[in-house]
């Protein structure tokens, strides 16, 4: 996929710790046009950040994202946090893996802190074509993102500061939505699994459950293991806090690769022997029963040793 | 020579008779029996609901035909919330023909599911006059078609929206006797 040259043409850091990027083409002419919750991977300096995408999607003449900084992070965030107006981004076009359901009867939007993200598009696009939605947003104090824009594009909208309070509804939200409503969550990952536990306890089925664990809350380190390439004979050593595709790559071995979270599916890797401990969400349920194909960016082995068809 | 059917798009359920059990997963049901023998697949499901949800919302219809068993889910659907999961027994053509109206209500296939008490019966759409034809034949049988009178081959294909197997004219290129 052919990155784009960008320019950061304006940042907005009114709130703590958020910040906002707005990029543009160097000439100023239409970018390409996305579905709602759709994320553009950024190239931080050594590390490619994927951010969702906040702004119009039609045609847009720049893209906005909004960044929480990660002090401790891989330096993405950071990086971008250093960015200055004039400085040249690379990005790779938009892609989703989140986008709302069309056939839905109500979409109903979830979303933790920066989480919200990815649901300021879907806000935008449901008041385009006039969907039914309602988005409920828990933050800390002081620290709500987008709140002008959630208040421009919705009247169904709550937004709670206590997390108390936000899962004190909860429960009740999630039994009375018509039937037909999707659900999308996004947020930390605990969140998500709590809100999805939730759904699930409420009697939501899967296909109506949709989530995005974009950037929030980072895998553990995972042991270590040996990773045999049948091709060649050849074994590499995968340590712990080091992914399967960090690993191949310093040995010399191009694997594609876009947003190294689990989501895009571009690093798929076929297995012939031993045993894989999946933690991305792009292949189904069936695929990773399968046991025949691995993300590269965030799966390892389960067994001491794995053994890919390279 | 016939496909494997999984990679079709007969159901499994329509060529055995199956009886799964109830799918608990739900906050609310719509148990729907169409047919006596469907009774007691029912009265399990309700059972098996019980036991997980004593308290839930369960809708139980015992009708003759799909028509019916269709009226009984419109009216269950216009007041369903998040959680609602259709059920259904009966002779499987019956069954595909209460899945299609589902399927056009946007019913998810985690939503609902069906146990077929027989499957010596199909219904098959004519794609010639679109007239449906149900009778007792079996995938690669060749049926008389209701409307035309064509012969028609029973082919490994149900429609989701029409809750028919497709059925085309076996003999389109046979000589005809003439007078």
């Amino acid at each position: 996929m052919t990155a784009l040259d960008l320019v950061v043409t304006a940042v907005d850091d009114s709130l703590p710790d958020v910040r906002s990027v707005t990029l543009a083409r160097p000439d100023g002419t239409t970018l390409p046009s996305f579905t709602p919750g759709s994320h553009i991977v950024v190239q931080c300096g050594d590390v490619a950040n994927a951010y969702s995408l906040t702004g119009d999607s039609v045609q847009p003449t720049q893209y906005e994202i909004s960044v929480l900084e990660h002090p401790d992070g891989a330096g993405g965030s950071r990086w971008i946090h250093a960015l200055e107006v004039g400085d040249s981004v690379s990005v790779l076009p938009p892609r989703s893996a989140f986008a709302p359901v069309l056939r839905a009867r109500k979409h109903l939007l979830i979303a933790a802190g920066i989480g919200v993200t990815p649901m300021i598009s879907h806000l935008r696009s449901a008041r385009q074509w006039g969907r039914d939605v309602e988005l409920l947003y828990v933050h800390k104090p002081g620290r709500g993102a987008h709140l002008d824009d959630i208040a421009a594009l919705t009247d169904a909208a709550r937004i709670y500061t206590r997390r108390a309070d936000f899962l004190a509804v909860l429960a009740d939200v999630l039994s009375t939505q018509p039937f037909g409503t999707h659900l999308y969550v996004c947020g930390p990952a605990a969140f998500i699994d709590d809100v999805v536990a939730a759904a699930v306890e409420h009697g939501w089925p899967q296909s109506r459950i949709h989530f995005e664990r974009f950037g929030v809350g980072a895998l553990d380190p995972g042991e270590p293991f040996i990773v045999k390439l049948a091709n060649s004979g050849t074994t590499i050593t995968v340590d712990s806090g080091v992914s399967l595709l960090e690993a191949l790559k310093a040995n010399g071995l191009d694997v594609p690769n876009m947003c190294r979270q689990g989501v895009c599916g571009e690093c798929r890797l076929t297995v012939s022997g031993g045993e894989i401990e999946h933690r991305d969400t792009y292949l189904t349920d069936a695929d990773k029963a399968a046991g025949d194909a691995i993300m590269a960016c965030v799966s390892r082995a389960a067994s001491s040793e794995l053994e890919l068809k390279l | 020579m016939k496909p494997r059917l999984e990679l079709t798009s007969v159901p499994p359920w329509t060529v055995t008779p199956t009886l799964p059990d109830a799918d608990r997963t739900g906050a609310s049901w719509t148990v729907v029996a169409i047919g006596a023998e469907a009774g007691a697949v029912v009265d399990t499901w309700c059972a098996q609901i019980a036991s997980v949800r004593p308290t839930a919302a369960v809708r139980v219809h015992r009708v003759d035909d799909a028509v019916t068993a269709v009226e009984a889910v419109d009216a269950d659907l216009a007041e369903a919330c998040a959680g609602w999961r259709l059920m259904v027994a009966g002779p499987a053509h019956e069954c595909l023909r209460v899945r299609a109206h589902a399927v056009r209500c946007d019913v998810a296939d985690d939503e609902m599911i069906f146990a077929a008490t027989e499957v010596e019966q199909r219904t098959v759409l004519c794609v010639h006059c679109h007239a449906r034809t149900t009778t007792t034949a079996a995938l690669e049988d060749t049926v008389v078609c209701n409307g035309c009178g064509r012969n028609l081959f029973v082919y490994y294909h149900v429609s989701r929206r029409q809750g028919a197997h497709l059925g085309f004219m076996v003999d389109a290129e046979r000589p005809v006797a003439r007078a």
